[in-house]
């Protein structure tokens, strides 16, 4: 059965817990939590469900599709003006599935959460549905205020509940970094609007309809001045250089559950933008602004990782790491090419469950230990044997092993790239070597050698944290062994966007 | 079980990785039985395929080019398919062998050797996902399946050099070898993608075919064989990257006899012999190939005479054959290098567990703490000697027998020819210095000798078999024997890949390399057994050379610089300009100079009328100006 009322759940749903959540009196914080789990399996119920029940080799480019009108014909609003429209297609299924993955992992992993704990879910949960708004939105409309919700709760979650750090060198409060994370994304989401508008005003239909927008031939000057718009400013929520730095102080400075949404699915909705409202809309602005994605890409790629090789702390260099595979992604997109856009496709989910499992397992060791200085540590397998095993599936996936997730997607990917740009694509896998250097390199440092006699009170995973990490991690070992599923959906949607060759 | 079904064999081990790895802590004895069923099982298929090998190979002769039987893994339509397959020719089978029984051996063996270990469920879930990994690697039909098993036997040596992971060395040295390992990867993948690029295939047979019939571009095809070398020259610890092969003698001792004697390092090798005829074609590839070969060759036979751990011995002496291999193959002679690979494993594998039946009686591996155990372990003093001696060249073993073909393909090539000559000595010397050292002459430390004693029925009958394998295995040089086992052209048919081969026999060459490792074995057994004395005096008047080889020619110390000093300091200048550079000055000056501007504009805001009054008076007569003139 495909109904709409699906993705429509799966946004009204958070939304309706968050409510609900307000009339739990915050004494009861076993009750939030019981709540919030319960409200995460639902949503990983819905999203899988949405992405195991779409039809493959259908004529419908849309599926579970629903519409209902707000606003038409009023002003300068024509039919269809502005309507709630919910649709996913190739690339949006699996989007969906990870933002319920990644948000169930989260809750799960937020059980330890005791501070205020209600208000904390009911911001999680406002983000969560913006999420989910922005994967499966078919309106202008709607997508860019369901991309507002999710990048905005973020303010107070990294305010209220994140984590100050003190280097030697520098400082960095949660405030600061609270506050650039949401300057530098709604700065950037200007951007955005502006194009939204342009793109409104040039088709001249009177709707923020996408499927009716597609339909319009924009002029080829237009797509070359308006596609820079939504390529930096999705572009910068996707962590791309120069305007990636929000992201690993962000990370940072996030208590555990956020960092794994932010890394894990926030940064997807930029990759996202990109293919929706640029590539999709405007095939000949991305066509001739491809190679300058493409070249920021590389950048991403070797300038993360080599800036992640230096960092001494393990969120930073996670989150540094993280910019350098968001810098697959653009490689991949940019190519342009079936092979490529697959692989980025597949990159962002795996990027997503990866860096969600690594994230959590930081928040495992800092909640304990306090300190997430990679050289305090050390021989923290014996006492954490699953939690050690856990983490460095997640490394081995971010380092291309075979039979794990980041594989399938960096083969594609560099498949793709070599067809267009050999010398870059060779920057690329160079890049995937130097993720072996700081993965390894770390894992050596803190997880084997002689056991920190310092550390020897610290314990292996809760329940919660294990479920969560073990859901991830499922995931991980399914896509490396098993990709035909993710790669059956996005292939067929990937090579009926304009422009892909 | 045809040859066709082979895809069941990288299974099976594959199955109890998953189980052990699983649920494992809940079996009876950790699950070790379940690994060694799975190895032994498949052992057992081995002879069906070997069995519909040999009838094929009757049936179609020299035209028989394999069989090969894959499924489909993902595929983007009309742009990318993806396959997983198996393929088995001549040279898979030899693999196969090797790889199932040593594998077999040496987990029979680790029942008494790693009895009472930690992790020991782990340790056996690890090895079975290494076999499945290695056969999946030698059946492989494609590219991608390749390299996807050459990763996973990188994983699995990473994580059994680690295995001790309460030592630091044990994981220093893991990482190094995962790295360095990494880094020809590197050059691997970026060949496959080429020739991916260029064909529109990962089939091996396909590319090859491709290459041949001059589809692949020329500066493309040389870039790739090169790339694809420098993969092989990782996995096979070829010069420079020969480093981590010592190292990860960290790990337990079976592993070193599996991993980084027997099957993952000879990878690289196999890959060279199967992408042989791309080498070929390219101008200068295979020059290249023998070049890194007689350098490992010769490098290592150097550090091999100094060293005085027994493993780290060994293990010079596997770079050794390693290189010797390559040699082989750079001057175009794969059968040879074959040859050496199946002969090597035998007594290569057998060398390590009889250090490991050392290791387990005296819990000691430096030979400043071994000597006279002779008498106490004559079993292991036999087969080691059997190793050891084959490793020298003694003749009629099998070693013998594997490097006179090698030398014989040299023929040819007179400057490789008498760097392999040199050699000769240099290893004989080596291997009767280690053998003396460990059993003959006075015990070092008492201790140790009074405790040593054989080990259990599962370390001994292992050594037993890989040492009357030792004995005999050269023997299928002959003609004659290989027909007798069924391989209607002998031995040399079966392993050689394009055509048929059939093994040499120079007198002169073997008289003068048995002369030559006369001479190093009598050189080892006077400096060593009848003046003891002399070595030390030798050492003290060639400190520098000592010094030289003993610190393995100072390239370990030149790859931590650099690591130090160029790249991590590099990286930090790197972490430096993205918090200071980027993000104080790009980011935050924005947002400053913002807030300057804001602080300028905020004393407009005066509050006072006439001001304001002011500002729109000025306005309205800007407005008046621009108007009356484009009017």
């Amino acid at each position: 059965m495909q109904t709409g009322y699906i993705l429509l759940a799966t946004i009204a749903l958070p939304l309706f817990v968050a409510m609900l959540l307000v009339a739990v009196p915050s004494k009861r914080a076993d009750l939030v939590r019981y709540i919030s789990i319960a409200t995460g399996f639902a949503l990983f119920g819905l999203s899988a469900y949405a992405f195991f029940a779409y039809q493959l080799a259908t004529a419908d480019t849309y599926q579970f599709e629903l519409q209902w009108t707000w606003i038409e014909n009023v002003g300068f609003l024509g039919k269809d003006g502005i309507t709630l429209h919910l649709g996913i297609d190739g690339i949006g299924a699996p989007m969906v599935l990870l933002t319920g993955i990644v948000t169930f992992a989260a809750t799960l992993i937020s059980a330890k959460i005791d501070y205020r704990n209600k208000d904390y879910f009911i911001l999680l949960f406002l983000l969560v549905a913006g999420v989910f708004g922005v994967f499966t939105s078919l309106d202008l409309f709607f997508w860019f205020f369901f991309y507002e919700l999710a990048v905005l709760p973020m303010y107070l979650l990294i305010g209220v509940w994140g984590s100050s750090s003190t280097f030697a060198t520098f400082a960095r409060t949660k405030e600061y970094s609270a506050v650039k994370l949401t300057m530098v994304l709604v700065g950037a989401s200007v951007l955005i609007f502006v194009g939204i508008f342009a793109v409104f005003v040039e088709a001249g239909i009177g709707t923020f309809d996408l499927p009716q927008l597609y339909e319009v031939e924009y002029d080829e000057n237009f797509q070359k001045v308006v596609f820079p718009l939504f390529l930096i400013g999705c572009g910068v929520l996707a962590g791309l250089w120069p305007f990636h730095t929000w992201s690993p102080d962000g990370h940072v400075a996030a208590p555990t559950a956020v960092s794994m949404l932010h890394a894990g699915v926030l940064m997807k909705l930029g990759a996202f933008g990109i293919i929706r409202l640029g590539m999709q809309l405007m095939p000949e602005g991305a066509e001739f602004w491809m190679p300058m994605l493409m070249t920021l890409g590389v950048i991403n790629v070797v300038y993360g990782a080599i800036s992640a090789m230096a960092q001494t702390d393990f969120k930073y260099m996670v989150g540094y790491s993280s910019m350098s595979h968001m810098g697959y992604v653009l490689m991949g997109l940019a190519t342009m090419n079936a092979v490529g856009v697959n692989g980025a496709v597949l990159q962002m989910f795996s990027h997503g469950v990866m860096t969600a499992l690594m994230f959590a397992m930081i928040g495992v060791l800092y909640d304990q230990a306090h300190t997430r200085e990679i050289s305090a540590f050390g021989g923290l397998v014996k006492r954490m044997p699953h939690f050690v095993a856990f983490f460095s599936i997640a490394g081995l996936a971010s380092l291309g092993l075979p039979g794990l997730s980041g594989f399938v997607a960096e083969f594609n990917i560099f498949l793709g790239t070599f067809q267009t740009y050999p010398a870059l694509g060779a920057l690329g896998i160079l890049g995937a070597a130097i993720t072996a250097v700081y993965i390894l390199r770390m894992m050596a440092q803190a997880f084997f050698g002689e056991e920190n006699e310092k550390w020897a009170g610290l314990k292996d995973m809760s329940r919660y944290e294990y479920a969560g990490g073990a859901l991830l991690l499922a995931f991980i070992v399914l896509m490396g062994v098993f990709p035909s599923p993710f790669v059956d959906r996005i292939a067929e949607t990937v090579l009926n966007i304009p422009g892909v060759s | 079980m045809n040859m066709s079904d082979a895809w069941v064999l990288p299974l099976l081990p594959a199955a109890a990785f998953v189980v052990l790895a699983l649920f494992g802590p809940y079996l009876p004895r950790k699950g070790d039985w379940l690994a060694i069923l799975a190895i032994g099982a498949v052992f057992v298929l081995t002879f069906p395929i070997i069995a519909d090998f040999t009838a094929a190979l009757a049936l179609e002769g020299e035209a028989f080019a394999g069989v090969a039987n894959s499924i489909q893994w993902m595929e983007v339509p009309g742009h990318l398919e993806l396959n997983f397959g198996v393929h088995v020719d001549g040279i898979t089978i030899v693999m196969l062998v090797v790889v199932s029984f040593v594998a077999l051996m040496v987990q029979v063996y680790s029942l008494g050797y790693m009895k009472g270990d930690a992790r020991y469920g782990w340790y056996y879930a690890v090895i079975s996902l290494f076999v499945a990994s290695m056969l999946a690697l030698v059946l492989a039909d494609n590219f991608l399946l390749l390299y996807f098993s050459w990763e996973l036997v990188g994983l699995c040596s990473y994580l059994l050099i680690g295995h001790y992971s309460h030592l630091r060395s044990a994981a220093e040295a893991s990482k190094k070898a995962f790295i360095t390992t990494r880094l020809g990867d590197v050059g691997l993948l970026i060949a496959i993608i080429l020739l991916w690029r260029e064909t529109g295939t990962l089939n091996i047979q396909d590319i090859i075919a491709a290459a041949q019939a001059g589809e692949v571009g020329r500066e493309i095809l040389t870039a790739s064989v090169v790339l694809l070398f420098l993969g092989a020259m990782g996995k096979s610890a070829q010069f420079p990257f020969h480093v981590w092969l010592p190292d990860a003698m960290e790990g337990p001792t079976p592993v070193s006899a599996l991993i980084h004697a027997a099957t993952m390092v000879v990878a690289g090798v196999y890959l060279v012999a199967r992408m042989l005829p791309l080498f070929e074609l390219v101008a200068g590839g295979m020059e290249m190939v023998l070049a890194i070969g007689l350098m490992t060759t010769f490098l290592s036979a150097t550090m091999g005479l100094v060293m005085t751990d027994i493993k780290r011995v060994i293990a010079y002496s596997t770079l050794n054959s390693l290189g010797l291999m390559f040699v082989a193959l750079g001057v175009g002679s794969p059968a040879a290098a074959m040859l050496y690979l199946f002969t090597h494993a035998f007594f290569k594998a057998l060398l390590f567990l009889g250090a490991g039946s050392v290791i387990h009686a005296t819990e000691r591996q430096d030979v400043s703490g071994l000597g006279g155990l002779w008498s106490k372990m004559p079993l292991t003093a036999i087969t080691f000697g059997i190793g050891a001696f084959s490793m020298a060249g003694l003749p009629f073993l099998a070693g013998f027998w594997a490097k006179d073909e090698i030398l014989v393909a040299l023929l040819e090539n007179k400057i490789a020819f008498a760097f392999v000559l040199l050699t000769l000595p240099l290893t004989a010397m080596y291997m009767m210095r280690v053998f003396v050292l460990t059993f003959l002459g006075e015990p070092k430390e008492p201790e140790a000798h009074e405790h040593a004693h054989e080990g259990p029925l599962t370390i001994t009958v292992p050594l037993v078999l890989l040492a009357v394998l030792t004995l005999v295995t050269g023997f299928v040089v002959f003609d004659q024997v290989g027909r007798a086992m069924g391989f209607p052209g002998g031995i040399g048919d079966v392993i050689y890949l394009h055509g048929p081969h059939a093994f040499d026999f120079n007198v002169a060459v073997t008289l003068g390399s048995i002369a030559l490792v006369a001479t190093g074995l009598g050189a080892g057994w006077y400096a060593w057994v009848i003046r003891p004395e002399l070595p030390a005096s030798i050492m003290a008047r060639l400190q520098p050379v000592h010094a030289l080889f003993a610190n393995e020619y100072y390239l370990n110390n030149v790859y931590q610089a650099i690591i130090d000093h160029v790249i991590l300091a590099g990286a930090r200048v790197v972490a430096w300009f993205d918090r200071n550079v980027v993000n104080d000055t790009g980011i935050d000056g924005a947002a400053y100079s913002t807030g300057f501007a804001a602080y300028v504009m905020k004393f407009q805001q005066t509050g006072k009328l006439p001001n304001y009054a002011l500002a729109m008076v000025i306005g309205i007569v800007a407005l008046a100006a621009v108007a009356f003139f484009k009017a």
